[in-house]
């Protein structure tokens, strides 16, 4: 194991402490005693209560982790496949396509993609807004992949087709568990991505559809009240939970050796 | 591997997903979707009105006028009741986008006050049923205002270079052109409504002077910080304002947050009840805005969250303490100085923008 | 490689499926919008007709025009290129040292370190940006260290909340995940061996760090800062809460076109504009990067 010198761990543990400073306010505030949240009152449970009656945030925290999961699968797969392509061949369409939803506005791709919607007669719902989700996510997990690819040893694969395998065999027993930590690394961005969008889940979702973000934002005019930071810090530890118990029923798959 | 694992995860989650939509209330067939801002109707209200006609009512959110627009000008369909603001009530309609309402299923219509019914961009109510209103006026901070002697009841306290200096930095203004732009011209002593050019050019150059003084551009965090104490005067809207002299007392604050109506005049912001063209329920729609223009059912709202009633039915069941405040039922006098934002078109928008870009981006 | 026709199938095999689904559901619906910047707004909104009162096609280029002779937009564009770009190089150096020590920790704490990084971002955006609203407010500790030390020195007291510091700080804290996936994806595959040899042969950490981990990781280094880089270009949420009077970028404006202004062929340039300016620069860093490096992989052979 190699010595770490203590300047990376000193410059790692900033890191560690500007990321979480906010999260600790956040989740210390989801049980301040003030509706508007902007300063610290007193300790109460009340927002918490008030998050297990509040059946519209509930069913806006389930449908975004839904939309989460598949819209991340889906994106991940997909995605996978557009970085192994765009490193291994010489390909000119794809990696515009792939880059492009991630430099347009938000705003832009989901007034298009809620004209296209209607001009195909396609009901709007939480399907209209996981495929618009996907289409953002790909780029991003392309790109990870790629760069894992980026100066892989070409000896391998090389060795496993002198071997006799098919292209399929090398791929998925040489290939994919070399790249496994870049698939994973851009699954979670797209799940991350997917859970906290607003502005294309705004105007993709349909007349009944609630996502967490949809629910938050429309309270940013009156009050983002502590309950949103309680649904917050549920949602947070939930999907942890989830992510846990998944790594454990399948370890091998976050090993890359 | 990777794929049979990623299928039953998210099988798995498709399972949670499905018991967890499955406990809750099964479907009922018939549904009411409302389109509308958040918090803009008691939950008792909503309650009342399910048990009424038998049905479920779906809500979804929007947080701006235009935001709404836009998604509807899309093609988004599927909404019954929108409560969109009178300027957007001209725009929706001028777009063709809405149902006109069948005055026979409204017999508590006639509840409204008269002020309030037949404007300029709906006469004869034919779209539109008056739901809430709130006025754009100033909040401030008693203890600071008074401690530096300013005023509170002109728009020159955010305008005025001479008054600005005193509270550098702590005060905000609405992010909103249509807004900023209406206050300046009425602290100029044009009308809020006036579209020509050259009074367009001095109320930008009035906001380009004050702009310095400002802390920032600001409608959607600007109430916390008036709450806390950091921003001591805003721009902003009756209700918020209203709100935020609530969670001050709570939070027992020394100050008070209060309401300060300029008498050049304020922009009156009423919000409609109206129905979109292509929505599945009209015949619920139409129940459900004759329940709200009901007076106990309209004042429910106003209890809430203090906002404006334009329903002179309502006024016996709103809390007496509430109809004193000025900014949320202005007297008559006052009436007079209020104008409602009337929209403008292409070209004018487009000056507009362009004004308002060169304001942002200049130092 | 000679192109076998494996090798041909297995192109369109692999890179078929997202090709597809991306022209369906990404192509076309912008091709709509890309159509739209040639066509006049409504008068209350939308788009105008597409055939005008003659019947004739309403096209016109009037919003290229205005973009190229309003220069106020142009203005805007380069302080939100500005913006972006010092977003990017902080995140980098925050994120190099996450990413470094967590693709050295022993293999059973990689995954939890990684998630760590990542926990943070599923709370909801809104409440992080107003979690950085009370630790930059005026009264709280870090504006008064601060003004603290300015008064010290004698100078005036500077506000943290509205102002650039907010938004830049805001910015880096978004996108840091962003920065630490893809250098660590790439770091963790650096071959411990490499620099044991180094070190063995003298070199010290630094040499070591510069002449070895450096070079090697930057495929990961340019992934990270394009996925910082051209998102951070278009974002309008951050300045709204937070920014101050002077802190409109390219994102607020065309945000403004759509809403506000009903201006959707105005806002459909400024859009292309800005993904052409953010795809130039992303292929001018894979040049630069490409020629840099001495390329790498078959299909640069």
């Amino acid at each position: 194991m190699p010595r770490r010198s203590p300047w990376l761990w000193a410059a790692a543990l900033v890191a560690y402490a500007f990321l979480y400073v906010p999260l600790a306010i956040v989740v210390v505030y989801s049980f301040n005693d003030s509706r508007l949240n902007a300063e610290w009152v007193g300790f109460t449970f009340d927002w918490y209560r008030k998050l297990a009656a509040n059946q519209e945030m509930l069913q806006a925290a389930a449908n975004s982790l839904l939309i989460g999961l598949a819209a991340s699968a889906v994106a991940t797969v997909l995605g996978t496949m557009a970085g192994v392509a765009m490193y291994r061949y010489r390909l000119r369409l794809l990696p515009v396509l792939v880059l492009t939803p991630i430099a347009i506005p938000e705003i832009l791709m989901g007034v298009s993609l809620l004209i296209f919607f209607v001009l195909l007669n396609v009901t709007l719902g939480l399907v209209s807004v996981a495929l618009a989700h996907i289409a953002f996510c790909i780029g991003f997990v392309a790109i990870v992949v790629r760069s894992r690819l980026a100066g892989m040893d070409e000896t391998l694969t090389e060795a496993a087709r002198d071997c006799g395998a098919t292209p399929w065999q090398t791929f998925r027993h040489v290939t994919l568990p070399l790249i496994m930590p870049g698939v994973i690394a851009g699954a979670l961005m797209a799940f991350t991505l997917s859970i906290d969008d607003f502005v294309i889940t705004f105007f993709t979702a349909g007349a009944g559809t609630v996502t967490l973000p949809l629910q938050i934002y429309s309270m940013i005019k009156i009050a983002v009240t502590p309950e949103v930071n309680a649904v917050s810090t549920l949602l947070m530890l939930l999907t942890l939970v989830l992510i846990v118990i998944a790594s454990k029923l399948s370890p091998s798959l976050f090993r890359s050796d | 591997m990777k794929r049979s694992y990623l299928a039953c995860t998210v099988a798995r989650t498709a399972a949670l997903a499905a018991a967890l939509l499955l406990a809750l209330p099964a479907l009922a067939k018939d549904q009411l979707h409302l389109y509308n801002w958040n918090n803009y109707i008691a939950p008792e209200t909503i309650k009342r009105f399910e048990a009424e006609c038998k049905c479920e009512v779906v809500q979804t959110y929007y947080s701006d006028n235009e935001e709404l627009l836009a998604k509807l000008a899309a093609g988004a369909k599927g909404y019954d009741v929108l409560v969109p603001t009178a300027n957007a009530v001209q725009a929706l309609i001028r777009g063709g986008q809405l149902k006109p309402l069948d005055k026979s299923q409204l017999p508590n219509l006639k509840n409204v006050d008269p002020a309030y019914m037949n404007s300029p961009f709906d006469p004869g109510n034919q779209y539109s049923a008056p739901y809430a209103m709130s006025t754009t006026i100033l909040g401030y901070n008693d203890e600071k205002m008074k401690e530096l002697g300013l005023p509170t009841d002109t728009w020159a306290v955010i305008f005025d270079p001479k008054y600005l200096e005193k509270v550098k930095g702590r005060v905000t203004v609405l992010d909103s052109a249509n807004e900023l732009f209406a206050a300046a011209l009425m602290y100029l002593g044009y009308p809020a409504n006036d579209t020509d050019p050259k009074h367009w050019d001095e109320a930008a150059a009035v906001i380009r002077k004050a702009k310095p003084y400002w802390a920032a551009f600001n409608a959607s965090s600007y109430i916390k910080e008036l709450t806390v104490g950091n921003i001591w005067l805003v721009h902003g809207y009756s209700n918020d304002i209203f709100q935020a002299n609530l969670d001050a007392q709570a939070a027992g604050r020394k100050f008070r947050i209060l309401q300060g109506m300029p008498k050049e005049g304020a922009v009156l912001a009423v919000d409609n009840m109206v129905i979109h063209k292509a929505a599945p329920r009209p015949d619920l729609a139409l129940k459900f805005i004759n329940f709200m223009l009901d007076g106990k059912n309209s004042a429910e709202l106003t209890n809430l969250i203090g906002s404006g009633n334009p329903n002179a039915d309502a006024m016996k069941y709103i809390k007496p303490e509430l109809l004193k405040y000025p900014a949320i039922f202005p007297p008559k006098a006052v009436q007079a100085k209020l104008d409602q934002l009337k929209d403008v078109n292409v070209a004018q928008r487009r000056l507009r923008n362009k004004l308002w870009t060169e304001i942002k981006a200049s130092k | 490689m000679a192109a076998r026709p494996s090798e041909r199938w297995g192109k369109w095999l692999v890179s078929g499926p997202p090709l597809a689904y991306l022209l369906v559901f990404f192509a076309a619906p912008t091709l709509i919008m890309v159509l739209a910047s040639f066509r006049s707004p409504g008068e209350f909104g939308g788009l105008a007709p597409f055939f005008g009162d003659d019947g004739a096609p309403d096209l016109n280029l009037e919003s290229y025009a205005r973009f190229f002779t309003e220069t106020v937009y142009a203005q805007v564009f380069v302080k939100s290129l500005w913006y972006a770009l010092i977003t990017t190089l902080f995140c980098l150096a925050l994120a190099y040292p996450l990413a470094a020590l967590i693709a050295t920790s022993p293999r059973k704490y990689r995954d939890l370190l990684l998630l760590l990084v990542i926990l943070p971002f599923w709370s909801n955006f809104l409440i992080r940006v107003y979690a950085w609203m009370i630790i930059l407010g005026p009264n709280a500790a870090m504006a008064r260290a601060v003004n603290g030390m300015l008064a010290y020195v004698g100078a005036g007291p500077v506000p943290l909340l509205f102002s650039s510091f907010a938004v830049l700080v805001c910015l880096v804290y978004v996108h840091l995940p962003f920065m630490v996936l893809p250098l660590y994806a790439n770091l963790e595959k650096h071959d411990r061996a490499l620099l044991d040899a180094a070190q063995d042969l003298g070199a010290n950490a630094w040499q070591r760090f510069w002449r070895i981990t450096f070079p090697l990781s930057l495929p990961g280094v340019y992934a990270g800062a394009a996925l910082v880089f051209i998102p951070a270009l278009g974002i309008f949420a951050i300045p709204d809460i937070l920014g101050g009077p002077n802190d409109t970028l390219i994102g607020n404006l065309i945000k403004q076109q759509f809403l506000e202004t009903r201006d959707w062929p105005f806002g459909s340039v400024l859009s292309i504009v800005l993904t052409i300016a953010a795809l130039a620069l992303a292929g001018l860093a894979a040049w630069i990067g490409r020629r840099s490096a001495g390329g790498g992989g078959p299909a640069r052979a």
